[in-house]
């Protein structure tokens, strides 16, 4: 890579970097920048002073593996949202408007309703039940879009998946109003949240997450070619559909799983990917790490601004995304462009 | 060397372009002519191997329904009518896509120097080597139609299928186009099959004509033998006249 993007991508490390500790940092209690580094030390590699014990059990389980949380999770719907674009050769595409989340979101709403409380699964009932029917719901999505349109055109996908999308998110809705007692919980999936999360759920994610940055890294080149256009992705030698259906798996799994575990959030899989091109250009081997970085680290801060704006209250982190997102998307996007 | 014989296709069970067979030699070119809606689009399709076909489609005795996708593109090269885009690629980036199927799989990108040298080479000969650090969503639509054509050339293929490349085109980079394509069907073992909407321009850059109407063939001769007046019938109008009045409108 030239060296005018290792500079860039270094500057997006070090912005993550300090994304988290600032997120570690920053709460009800104040934990200076050093004081993190000692206790994260003394945690994770059992070397450096100790530090007051109480501060060691606010980082070690509530602060870090809620910020960690918030970063793999901004990172991965970014990654999605870039590699979704790209495959669909459309700048609004986003799993949100494929309907992952929204099916990842329904399929959580209905165990919430049924109010089962699998003794066995225990806390991971929810999240595999809303990351399987996120992944049924691209299945679903694509095998209609391929019984309508046997080429699987990019627009049919689309559109059968906004509808689906739409159907879904009414479907929620309605068991929300029909059951009163759960109301609250639905609505507070729909609207995403980072808190009382604990280890195990990032002992999930991050995998997956790996896993899958690994693999839109490896197809960087098939997702470059692919937004010049099905026809002419055919004709350069990308096995278009096998390609098709495997990204799309893959973002699937991804979205699933980050849904899974903090709900639905919007906008972050949409805009982050544009603001990065504007940076970065649109080659994928620069736009996916990136996505992933920036993604992470405006998670970060959007949850650090939800905890601590209208403290003690928690603003959803859905509603964070878009409030600061959308100015600072119009100043990025028509800002540069004059 | 690319021979077709028995070719249907078409996007549903009723095939849109019904038995074409022909063949084209080395160093030739064979424009496809005929009315909107004969399927000239969807035999280029069929050719290129986008679509299933029915029947054969061999470069120098190979079908390509026996090949890779990557293989295929290999042999096989289709560029399509000038289209924008919304990514943001570099115009050497762009160009550096079109080597996909000659590089390796791998995590880590295999641009070689091969790939790099004919690239640059390529940038050269459609002279847009300056403008290589230029965004592609920057340049005017001739300048774009170039670095498309740079694209296909870096393909190495042995047959470029060209569909109404020139269009949205003036006529200075059409003319251009057609000059750059003339040069490298002539380096070996090549040959260009294309639509273009234009007929003069097609009369002009073609040594065999193949007119179609219906989704079949209707005559596939020399541009030398070809018989203008077919043109009426299948168009619908005299266009020799017309041709004629435009004529004289220059004259005069």
């Amino acid at each position: 890579m030239e060296n005018k993007t290792m500079l860039k991508i270094l500057l997006l490390v070090t912005a993550a970097g300090a994304s988290i500790l600032l997120g570690i940092g920053v709460g009800s209690v104040f934990i200076p920048p050093a004081d993190i580094l000692a206790i994260l030390g003394n945690s994770l590699l059992g070397k450096g002073k100790a530090i007051d014990p109480i501060y060691a059990t606010l980082i070690m389980d509530m602060r870090l593996p809620r910020v960690l949380l918030a970063f793999l999770v901004g990172a991965a719907l970014s990654a999605s949202g870039t590699v979704m674009q790209s495959v669909l050769k459309n700048p609004l595409a986003s799993p949100f408007g494929m309907g992952i989340s929204a099916g990842a979101g329904l399929g959580a709403a209905v165990v919430i309703v049924s109010g089962t409380t699998a003794g066995m699964m225990g806390v991971f009932l929810l999240p595999t039940v809303s990351f399987v029917s996120g992944l049924l719901t691209v299945i679903l999505v694509m095998g209609v879009a391929a019984r309508i349109d046997r080429g699987l055109s990019n627009t049919t996908i689309v559109l059968i998946g906004m509808v689906i999308s739409l159907f879904f998110s009414a479907i929620m809705n309605l068991l929300a109003t029909l059951s009163p007692t759960y109301a609250q919980r639905i609505n507070l999936w729909q609207l995403g949240s980072f808190s009382m999360k604990e280890w195990s759920s990032i002992w999930v994610l991050l995998p997956v997450t790996i896993l899958c940055l690994i693999c839109f890294q490896c197809a960087a080149r098939e997702l470059d070619i692919m937004t010049f256009g099905e026809e002419q992705a055919q004709s350069m030698g990308v096995n278009l559909k096998r390609s098709k259906w495997l990204l799309m798996l893959c973002v699937a799994v991804l979205t699933g799983t980050a849904v899974a575990f903090a709900g639905i959030i919007g906008f972050v899989d949409l805009i982050v990917p544009h603001v990065v091109r504007r940076f970065f250009g649109s080659s994928h081997r620069r736009v996916i790490p990136a996505s992933a970085l920036f993604g992470g680290t405006f998670m970060v801060l959007c949850d650090l601004a939800a905890r601590t704006i209208a403290s003690p209250r928690e603003i959803p982190i859905g509603s964070v995304t878009a409030l600061i997102g959308v100015p600072f998307f119009i100043y990025i996007y028509f800002g540069k462009r004059k | 060397m690319f021979k077709v014989a028995h070719l249907s296709c078409g996007y549903t069970d009723v095939p849109v372009v019904k038995d074409v067979s022909f063949q084209v030699e080395k160093g030739q070119r064979l424009c496809i002519l005929g009315p909107n809606g004969c399927g000239k689009t969807t035999l280029l399709r069929g050719l290129a191997g986008i679509l299933p076909t029915a029947g054969s489609v061999k470069v120098q005795g190979v079908d390509i329904k026996e090949l890779s996708a990557r293989q295929k593109s290999r042999r096989i090269a289709l560029m399509s009518q000038l289209s924008t885009t919304y990514f943001t690629y570099t115009v050497y980036e762009t160009v550096m896509l079109g080597r996909y199927a000659h590089q390796k799989r791998s995590v880590f990108l295999g641009e070689t120097e091969k790939d790099h040298r004919i690239v640059q080479e390529n940038l050269e000969r459609v002279g847009m080597l300056e403008y290589k650090d230029r965004l592609i969503t920057e340049l005017s639509g001739g300048q774009l139609q170039r670095v498309f054509l740079a694209r296909v050339f870096v393909q190495e293929p042995q047959v470029i299928l060209l569909d109404e490349p020139t269009n949205h085109l003036d006529l200075k980079y059409q003319l251009e186009l057609i000059e750059m394509l003339k040069e490298w069907v002539g380096e070996g073992e090549r040959c260009v099959v294309g639509v273009l909407h234009d007929i003069n321009l097609a009369l002009s850059f073609a040594d065999d004509i193949l007119l179609m109407e219906d989704g079949a063939v209707v005559a596939c001769e020399n541009v030398k033998d070809f018989d203008l007046s077919l043109l009426d019938s299948i168009y619908h109008m005299d266009v020799q006249q017309f041709m004629q009045d435009s004529l004289q409108r220059w004259k005069n």
